[in-house]
């Protein structure tokens, strides 16, 4: 899963990078208004966290244009304004959710974490797909409540996987939402994860769809 | 003339003072007999220079009419007294004889009219016959010592004189003299008149003066509180602008005043236009201030959460201190800033409609439905921005806590009193179906910055900025356990007609 991170603090803008890459997440930051809204229209990316106070374009201007130009990924909003009249205003402008400075970074994770689940239409911190269960909360798989140590890219790329199963993930979506914009992507290496994880998981559980690209789903489910 | 005027002022005085009392409570009820009061002030005022001027006008006029009432009277004396020489014949000693039929019936009578002649010789009055008295005065002559000082001269002369009895004369007295052969004697001439036809005469003119007068200075005091109340009508219609907008129903006064008055009127406007600035800039550099503090807490309390040691440790719990003192007091700022405020109407519906919309959206994930239930056209008689903070910070509550349904039902609920003034009463009320809280919790979790669950994120100051903002407004705040299952809070703020 890929995130943007909005926000002109540099060293805030450190820790919450920081927090979200070890939690897994592939994140790309701006510091200002025009770069974010440049990155948010020319990347794929699964979730936004946006400060509103930003030089150049203001954080709800960003938001406006995005969803302007129909970009529907979640964007969480990240602001010092904690009236409530600027609560409504973002949502109305359409963030998914709104968080206030001075913020903790445990809960701006929870918030996000929500967000993606909810966009990928999973309500709990549980996903689950035959006998895998993915815990998003603590990075964590188990299959048939055995857990299974998956590696940082393992993680990544079976957790896009899961958000999205049942259904045809190809390779360039799975480069574009796992690896952030500074990365050397190589789809190659897609390959090379998906053998690893074939291994980690119960047979038949990720296929390939030739020519296309990946599908993860239950082979028990009928579907 | 006084004691005419002062028995009358006797009478005008006991049959009124009852009627004066009463009007003098009336207008002690109203404030009017206070001295800060201006209309008293300009009444008092006129009252006495009534008492003063009037008073002197009627001694005025009554001083010049008895003068010319005296004049005409001893015009008359004169007439008479020419007549009296011209008629009493002298016979050839030299000596006057009484005049036949003189003047009018007066002298005539045998009565005490104080219309009188008499003639004498200044010398002796050596005769049995001395001296010459009319009809009226038979019997009794005039004092001569009274008389006898003003012999020292022929031309007539004026003068009053009080008898004995208490009749009070006007006397002409002229001395003639006939140089007879053998009778050198003077003889004096006396016509006398009763003055008390000049008193009457007077005194008539002096009740009707007394009265014109009187007459007046009602209708001065009567036309001064009228002119005043006119006068001061326009102070009374910016007392009514102010006090609308106090009431938040206007926000500037209005209307046309007097050349007087409308400096007042745009000074206050001024004022007013200052006021509302000095409010918004306060507001604005609160929010920078906000926005310049926060970041930095943020960073290091992710910062000290992230490193490990005693410093990490210290520095996590001071910033925690830190974030919560400046919530704490930007807070109170904001509502101080707030306190001064002339009031506003803001409409109930749309503020609640915006906050239901955005925190359905951010509830919605977790299977949470935000109703709102708005009967009429509902208004609060304050900011906009506290209504939002009050009824934003308990929907998020309710939010966070319900199983799958938050309820805001708002209605009014008849007349109350707020800080002395009787309002509509709104009230607020958000139920949810969460664990609820028990009655001792109810009444702890509006202390200031309580918070009895720390497993769901929220600074826990939300309830106490509820409770503040609404006793700012004189409104109440309570909560208990709801028919939902959950927390059941209700406001009730005052309304706007």
């Amino acid at each position: 899963m890929r995130i943007l991170v909005v926000e002109d603090d540099p060293d805030l803008n450190r820790q919450v990078t920081a927090m979200l890459t070890e939690s897994g997440y592939a994140v790309d930051s701006a510091d200002d208004g025009e770069d974010a809204h440049h990155l948010g229209e020319t990347e794929p990316y699964d979730g936004v966290v946006l400060d509103l106070g930003l030089p150049s374009m203001d954080g709800m201007s960003v938001l406006e244009r995005w969803r302007e130009a129909g970009l529907t990924m979640p964007v969480l909003v990240l602001s010092a304004r904690d009236r409530w009249n600027d609560v409504v205003r973002a949502m109305d402008a359409g963030a998914d959710d709104y968080v206030r400075k001075p913020v903790e970074l445990e809960e701006l994770l929870s918030k996000l974490r929500a967000l993606l689940r909810r966009a990928t239409g999973h309500v709990t911190n549980e996903i689950r797909c035959g006998p895998l269960c993915l815990d998003t909360k603590r990075a964590r798989l188990t299959v048939e409540g055995e857990a299974i140590r998956l590696t940082s890219h393992e993680y990544r790329l079976l957790s896009y996987l899961m958000h999205h199963q049942d259904r045809i993930v190809s390779r360039t979506e799975l480069v574009e939402h796992m690896y952030d914009q500074d990365f050397d992507r190589d789809s190659n290496t897609i390959e090379v994860f998906v053998g690893r994880l074939r291994k980690k998981l119960p047979d038949d559980l990720i296929r390939t769809v030739r020519g296309l690209g990946y599908c993860l789903s239950d082979p028990n489910s009928g579907g | 003339v006084v004691s005419v005027i002062v028995s009358r002022i006797r009478i005008a005085v006991v049959d009124w003072w009852p009627r004066f009392c009463a009007a003098l409570e009336v207008l002690w009820g109203k404030g009017w007999m206070s001295p800060r009061s201006l209309t008293f002030r300009i009444i008092a005022g006129t009252a006495l220079w009534s008492a003063i001027l009037l008073p002197a006008a009627a001694l005025t006029l009554n001083a010049i009419y008895r003068g010319r009432i005296t004049e005409e009277f001893d015009r008359r004396l004169s007439r008479l007294s020419t007549l009296l020489i011209a008629s009493s014949a002298i016979e050839d000693t030299g000596e006057p004889q009484p005049p036949e039929d003189f003047g009018d019936a007066l002298f005539n009578l045998p009565l005490a009219t104080g219309w009188y002649w008499q003639i004498e010789p200044i010398a002796v009055r050596d005769r049995e016959s001395w001296p010459l008295l009319s009809p009226s005065r038979i019997g009794s002559p005039l004092p001569a010592d009274d008389l006898a000082p003003h012999s020292d001269t022929t031309s007539l002369r004026v003068f009053d004189l009080d008898l004995e009895n208490g009749e009070a004369l006007r006397v002409a007295h002229r001395v003639i003299s006939a140089p007879f052969a053998g009778n050198e004697n003077a003889y004096r001439y006396v016509v006398t008149g009763n003055r008390g036809e000049i008193d009457r005469a007077v005194a008539d003119f002096a009740s009707k003066i007394a009265l014109a007068l009187g007459a007046l200075g009602a209708g001065i005091l009567i036309l001064t509180l009228g002119l005043v109340r006119f006068g001061l009508q326009p102070l009374t219609r910016v007392q009514a602008g102010l006090a609308r907008i106090r009431s938040g129903e206007a926000q500037r006064l209005e209307g046309r005043l007097p050349l007087e008055i409308q400096p007042l009127q745009d000074e206050l406007n001024a004022l007013i236009a200052s006021n509302e600035a000095i409010i918004d800039r306060a507001r604005t550099q609160v929010g920078n201030l906000a926005h310049a503090l926060k970041t930095p807490l943020s960073v290091l309390n992710n910062e000290a959460q992230t490193a490990k040691g005693p410093l990490a440790q210290l520095v996590g719990e001071q910033t925690k201190v830190m974030r919560d003192q400046v919530a704490h007091y930007l807070d109170r700022a904001r509502m101080a800033a707030r306190s001064g405020v002339i009031g506003r109407v803001t409409m109930i519906r749309p503020v609640a409609e915006g906050l239901v919309r955005a925190l359905s959206k951010i509830y919605e994930r977790d299977g949470v439905t935000i109703r709102l239930a708005c009967i009429g056209t509902p208004a609060f008689q304050g900011e906009k921005q506290d209504l939002e903070e009050v009824l934003g910070n308990l929907l998020d509550n309710a939010g966070k806590w319900a199983d799958s349904t938050v309820t805001l039902s708002i209605k009014s609920a008849g007349m109350g009193d707020f800080q002395g003034r009787n309002l509509p009463v709104v009230q607020l009320l958000i139920e949810d179906d969460g664990p609820g809280l028990s009655d001792s919790q109810c009444k702890e979790a509006v202390q200031r910055g309580a918070r009895l669950d720390e497993s769901k994120p929220g600074s826990g100051l939300g309830l106490s900025i509820v409770r503040d903002l609404v006793e700012l407004y004189g409104g109440s705040f309570s909560l208990s356990r709801s028919k939902l299952g959950g927390l059941r809070a209700e406001l009730l703020l005052p309304g706007a007609a």
